[in-house]
């Protein structure tokens, strides 16, 4: 599936412009991760992390603004030249991921697992973190974000290059 | 008790009704078109293609670091200014809450298990619904592992907070 992709510098100018926006129209930083704590709730009714404190008002920005982001994504892809369709072609990951699809959809979910566990064990993801934390300069973002990119560049050398 | 009941017109009826519809969800409606922003502009900047991710990492293409490096200084500067004057919100007539996360046991390793987990998927927390929504199949199995692992850290901290007794964790 090709995407039309931006130039790095335009994408980031509109990216930094969206997380002021942001601020302003909803009056808190953006953050993605937290949203998936709130579907945990619905999805598991009887888990108590997930019902109290910042979790205990569960239909709030925070999942409407993860409800919107696949839309985002459609609206993109939509707006592409290519016609949209389903694809499970993931470029140069292709080469170095399980080949059959089942083993790729389990080496999938494993990383997601890391991913979600990850995000909440650090308080939020790149976008909490790296982005709007490192636009606030907040020490503990900086460093969570510094360690997001050494961890991540040094798997992807272990998988590319060995 | 009475039902009380009103004489207006049906135009004025479902206009009024949007109206109040519209004022009482503002903050989440507001919301959903900041998630559609997000996901747009996310597919737009090449966060959702795979390849931008091992380019990055692997230094052939920096188009990623172009896009995060810019969008934080931008960023860096608005909140500046948004600080410098006070700036109130729109949603909550409030002056902008500029809350930081906190220092919490476990970032370090958690950051490092987040790393590993980008690496493996070429994904993170917010583009993965954006792929979805462009038709990626590999976003369905990296949701559901995010859901996954979430629900695992709930998990384990309902353990904690009950002294490690499987009883407890899953009443509410």
């Amino acid at each position: 599936m090709e995407i039309t992709v931006w130039s790095g510098w335009l994408a980031g100018l509109a990216i930094g412009l969206f997380v002021v926006l942001h601020f302003w129209l909803i009056g808190k930083p953006a953050g993605c991760s937290t949203g998936y704590g709130n579907v945990c709730g619905y999805l598991c009714k009887n888990m108590s992390y997930y019902q109290q404190g910042e979790y205990s008002q569960r239909n709030n920005t925070k999942l409407w603004f993860l409800i919107g982001i696949p839309l985002g994504g459609l609206l993109s892809a939509l707006s592409s030249p290519e016609p949209w369709h389903w694809s499970f072609d993931m470029g140069m990951y292709d080469e170095i991921l399980p080949q059959s699809s089942a083993a790729k959809a389990i080496w999938l979910i494993f990383g997601g697992m890391l991913l979600g566990f990850g995000a909440r064990l650090a308080g939020a993801c790149t976008t909490g973190h790296a982005l709007v934390g490192g636009a606030m300069m907040n020490p503990p973002s900086l460093l969570a974000g510094g360690v997001f990119f050494m961890s991540a560049f040094l798997t992807t050398h272990l998988l590319f290059d060995l | 008790m009475k039902k009380e009941s009103h004489n207006k017109p049906l135009f004025e009826s479902v206009k009024l009704t949007t109206i109040s519809f519209v004022y009482a969800y503002r903050s989440n409606i507001l919301g959903l078109i900041m998630g559609i922003t997000f996901g747009f502009l996310m597919s737009r900047a090449g966060a959702t293609t795979f390849d931008y991710h091992a380019e990055m990492f692997l230094f052939i293409d920096m188009q990623l670091m172009k896009v995060i490096g810019t969008a934080v200084v931008v960023a860096m500067i608005g909140v500046y200014l948004m600080k410098k004057y006070h700036v109130q919100a729109v949603t909550t007539g409030m002056e902008v809450d500029f809350v930081k996360k906190p220092y919490q046991q476990g970032l370090i390793a958690g950051a490092f298990l987040f790393g590993i987990g980008w690496a493996m998927t070429a994904a993170c927390p917010g583009t993965v619904p954006a792929m979805l929504g462009e038709g990626k199949i590999s976003a369905i199995f990296t949701l559901t592992g995010l859901l996954l692992g979430t629900m695992a850290y709930g998990v384990l901290q309902s353990f904690i907070a009950n002294n490690g007794s499987y009883a407890d964790a899953f009443k509410d």
